[in-house]
């Protein structure tokens, strides 16, 4: 060996591992975020999530979550390859090796690291992404709108994230050598990290300020937007959120350097705490991201079992198995028909009632937006005819619910759900309808509030009323509600298919719209603005299937033997998203628990061989890993677990100030989740626990 | 040979500065063999940190065969430190990934020059430190007092003006300091090295040719060893240790 380059080429072969495991960090990070990426700019992803709605918002903050979690991982991964490498820098500093020349072969070899980590993470990432999702089609669910197409422009955020490790790896190396003090570089892999004090209050602080932040974040919005009518950027309303991320800090910190155990334990636990107190920050960094990571994970995962259980508890709950509706003017089949059909699937149809609905002008308040130099701002207005409501007459409903009701003239009644809510959609509080065709008002009283499921969002009206209100209508403004029941609803599911297509294939192009479309507001909108935007949203009938067309589609029927049986089809894009978000969050945990744990086996070694000649038991020093090991598993588990699971139940509380029954149920559901969770961070933290053993020869 | 004159130096920590140097002045000759002794805070590590260019003096000179080395920018230090200084440390620094004759060729290999004769060089160092069966072996395979003497042998490879040992004796055995110890005054003798060590030993002190003893960041004394018989030498700086302590 005669060069300086051949020298440093074999001490680079000899560390190896070290290399290895600064190139995995490097490469799993941005394989995560690629995979991730692609996946949330996929346009079959972002076909399905409205923009601007909550679904793409919270698919929105998990990726932040991912971004802060494996950017704190890659430098945490950076550090330590720092940290190692310093003996060996010193040394060559010490013997008289120019800065510049050390600068340069530590430039060249981070370089490379970086480069080949991140392109092989970046090339990785799309097939990731679409291998995992080509298993849930060919395992769970398969649809015709779940084929995945990417979106190259998605690879830029991907390329961002690449650049940012590139840069840090360079930029941490070049400080690093940069170090004017030899000394402080040859002692910097015996030093440990020094910790200031941390006070006992920290523990109950943060977990103070985790609940005020976790408050302020979900309200100050609505506060912002309610009460000073102004819908503030995003990024101001993350900020209310950031007491979480100082109070999750203060609290893990006092549990690492602290603990919670009472002071007569405090002997037992003494080696495995003051070996985690002094490598203090590096453990609360990393419990920190796994904290965020397993509350993000969850968060996703909660998705499926909330809509699920809430869908499927709402299906049961509907008073009648078959209900749709349609617009007279329509070929959608009639009673006859429809029994006509029910023969030749040789189901039985047990009751049948059709009645007559009228599409009616009512008053309301509605926003205008302005956009100013603070952002968007809104004021209320009124319109006397605002949009459409679909009126029932009392003795329709009768007919429909077996209800009795009693309506005076100039009464009305609002149809809210079955909890007696309006959704945020419907406020049910109509005081003027007017007959768009022969402009006759009348001023009605809506105190009166009904609950149906079925019927949600619909007025029930005076049968004296409902006649004269319907004079003058053409049938598009005349729509028709059919209940039926079957007498083997559950073995129903091939009529109710064809009963469908037979609906859909009756609707003609003028029916295709979204739920939200509306004929009344369409006007006005036209008139005063030139457009009516949900014109441009048509739906198409040959995606009949697709989970738009099912949730939104206004004429919709309400099968509850096809809505079942099709829930997971029909939502299968948000459940296989959301699912893949959690898988993602949860293999970044168990990357950085298992990582972490090895750094602490690598890092004491030695202790743990002066605690052997001091006598230690293996037992003892077992029992001293296993202390250590565990808290790295538990103490994010638990808080991050605690915090989404508080959170989540807060947000299903705030929703409509109660708990339903279904939202009960659904939290019920996501603690067997957070159970089976459990099971597996158990499995994995025993596999550690053994490898870290191993490494330690205990 | 090195010159020292009134070096300052002190440290921050916190909002107090502790003044660990207070003037040190002192000069050694070619083919000398110096100690400095002294109580723990005497500033010895950090005098030597300072000829070693690893931390800058607050005030003072240090010449180096007639150069100053506060005068000197990073990479003239570098080159100092590679060709004219030799380093022994307490805790030996051997890079664990190369054998023993390549962590001993390895300040020729940094200063890139890695001839035929260097090589030879080499092999001398070893035979006379009496590694040379260990040349082949990494430092996880050996002794300390192995470790140590191969430590002495890189800091000779380049010949430098100058060897400077933190502690050499400090994690080693009586048998292996007093081979290390015999490696210094085998270099002195057969090489005509100078060198400058650092010690608490008073056992590795009285073979050198002069001890000074630095009390509260001064010099305290300097005693010269002159025609004293090692055994005699090594009373004195006991009396003058027990001394200092009476003070």
């Amino acid at each position: 060996m005669k060069s300086f380059q051949e020298v440093y080429t074999l001490l680079r072969r000899k560390s190896r591992k070290q290399y290895g495991l600064l190139w995995v960090c490097c490469f799993f990070s941005v394989l995560l975020i690629t995979a991730y990426v692609c996946m949330m700019r996929a346009p079959t992803i972002l076909n399905v999530l409205p923009e601007g709605g909550d679904s793409r918002k919270q698919v929105m903050m998990i990726f932040m979550l991912a971004v802060i979690g494996c950017a704190v991982f890659t430098l945490y991964a950076a550090s330590l390859f720092l940290r190692y490498k310093s003996r060996e820098i010193g040394i060559f500093l010490a013997l008289g090796a120019k800065r510049s020349q050390l600068k340069s072969l530590l430039m060249g070899e981070l370089s490379a690291i970086a480069l080949s980590s991140c392109a092989a993470g970046a090339l990785l990432g799309a097939p990731l992404a679409l291998g995992l999702w080509q298993l849930f089609r060919l395992w769970v669910v398969d649809t015709e709108e779940m084929p995945l197409r990417f979106d190259p422009a998605a690879y830029s955020i991907a390329l961002a994230f690449s650049v940012f490790v590139f840069a840090a790896l360079l930029l941490m190396g070049r400080r690093f050598v940069g170090k004017t003090n030899i000394l402080d570089i040859v002692q910097a892999s015996r030093k440990s990290e020094p910790i200031h004090t941390v006070h006992r209050w920290y523990g109950w602080a943060g977990i103070l300020l985790v609940a005020v932040g976790a408050v302020l974040g979900y309200s100050v919005p609505s506060f912002f937007i309610l009460s000073l009518h102004w819908y503030p950027p995003e990024g101001l309303t993350a900020i209310f959120y950031l007491p979480v991320l100082l109070g999750l800090y203060m609290l893990l910190l006092h549990t690492v350097v602290n603990g919670w155990s009472r002071k007569k334990r405090r002997y037992q636990n003494i080696v495995a705490t003051s070996m985690m107190k002094f490598q203090g920050r590096q453990t609360v960094n990393n419990m920190l991201v796994m904290t965020l990571l397993i509350a993000g994970a969850y968060f996703a995962s909660f998705y499926t079992p909330m809509l699920g259980v809430g869908a499927m508890m709402g299906y049961d709950a509907r008073p009648v198995d078959y209900a749709y509706f349609y617009r007279d003017d329509q070929d959608v089949p009639r009673e006859a028909e429809v029994r006509q059909l029910a023969e030749e699937y040789k189901v039985n149809i047990t009751s049948y009632v059709e009645v007559p609905m009228i599409r009616l002008a009512v008053d309301g308040t509605y926003s205008i937006e302005t956009e100013g130099k603070l952002g968007v701002t809104w004021q209320e207005a009124y319109r006397e005819q605002l949009e459409s409501g679909l009126f029932l007459s009392e003795s329709g409903y009768r007919l429909l619910t077996g209800e009795e009701i009693d309506l005076e003239p100039g009464q009305i009644a609002a149809i809210m759900d079955a909890e007696g809510q309006g959704r945020g959609i419907f406020a049910g509080n109509a005081g003027i309808v007017t007959n768009t065709f022969t402009e006759e008002k009348r001023t009605v009283n809506s105190d009166t509030k009904l609950r149906n499921d079925v019927l949600f969002g619909r007025y029930v009206c005076d049968d004296e009323d409902f006649a004269a209100l319907s004079d003058g209508l053409t049938e598009a403004w005349r729509e028709t509600m059919v209940f039926f029941n079957v007498e083997d609803c559950a073995g129903s599911y091939d009529f109710a298919k064809a009963l469908f297509n037979r609906v859909v294939d009756g609707s003609g192009p003028e029916v295709a719209v979204l739920d939200a479309w509306d004929p009344v507001t369409r006007e006005w909108r036209i008139a005063e603005e030139g457009s009516y935007w949900y014109d441009d949203d048509l739906l198409h009938y040959e995606q009949r299937n697709s989970s738009e067309f099912r949730l939104y589609w206004k004429y919709m029927p309400q099968f509850q033997v096809l809505d079942k049986a099709d829930f997971v089809k029909t939502t299968a894009v948000f459940i296989m998203l959301f699912v893949f978000i959690a898988i993602v969050c949860f293999a970044a945990v168990f990357v950085i628990a298992y990582t972490r744990c090895m750094t602490i086996a690598l890092n004491n070694r030695q202790v743990y061989e002066d605690l052997g000649k001091l006598g230690a038991s293996r037992a003892y020093l077992y029992a001293s890993v296993r202390g250590q090991v565990s808290r790295v598993f538990t103490v994010p588990a638990i808080t991050g677990t605690g915090v989404i699971y508080a959170f989540y139940a807060m947000i299903m509380y705030a929703n409509d100030g109660r708990l339903t029954l279904s939202e009960f149920c659904g939290m019920g559901v996501c603690l067997l989740l957070i159970l089976a969770v459990s099971l597996l961070l158990y499995a994995v933290y025993r596999l550690t626990l053994r490898r870290v053993c191993r490494a330690l020869d205990i | 040979m090195l010159k020292v004159n009134d070096l300052h130096k002190s440290y921050q920590v916190g909002k107090a500065t502790y003044e660990v140097l207070k003037g040190v002045s002192l000069e050694i000759e070619k083919g000398q063999f110096v100690a400095v002794m002294g109580p723990s805070g005497s500033g010895k590590t950090t005098l030597l940190n300072c000829i070693s260019c690893y931390i800058p003096a607050d005030a003072g000179s240090i010449c180096l065969d007639g150069r100053e080395l506060a005068a000197l920018n990073g990479e003239e230090l570098a080159a100092v430190r590679n060709r004219e200084l030799g380093f022994v440390f307490q805790d030996f620094l051997l890079l664990d990934g190369l054998t023993v004759r390549d962590n001993i060729l390895l300040p020729a290999i940094i200063g890139g020059s890695v001839s035929q004769e260097t090589e030879r060089r080499a092999e001398r160092l070893c035979r006379v430190f009496g590694i040379e069966h260990i040349q082949g072996k990494f430092p996880a395979e050996i002794s300390g007092g192995e470790k140590q003497r191969t430590a002495v042998a890189r800091a000779l490879i380049n010949q430098p003006l100058m060897i400077l040992a933190d502690e050499p004796t400090g994690n080693l055995d009586s048998k292996s300091s007093r081979a290390v110890i015999d490696s210094f005054c085998q270099a002195r003798d057969q090489m005509a090295a100078t060198i400058f060590m650092v010690t608490h030993d008073s056992f590795a002190a009285s073979f050198c040719d002069r001890v000074i003893i630095l009390r509260d960041g001064q010099v305290w004394r300097s005693l010269e060893r002159g025609g004293r018989e090692r055994l005699d030498f090594q009373d004195l700086l006991l009396d003058s240790v027990r001394e200092m302590g009476r003070e």
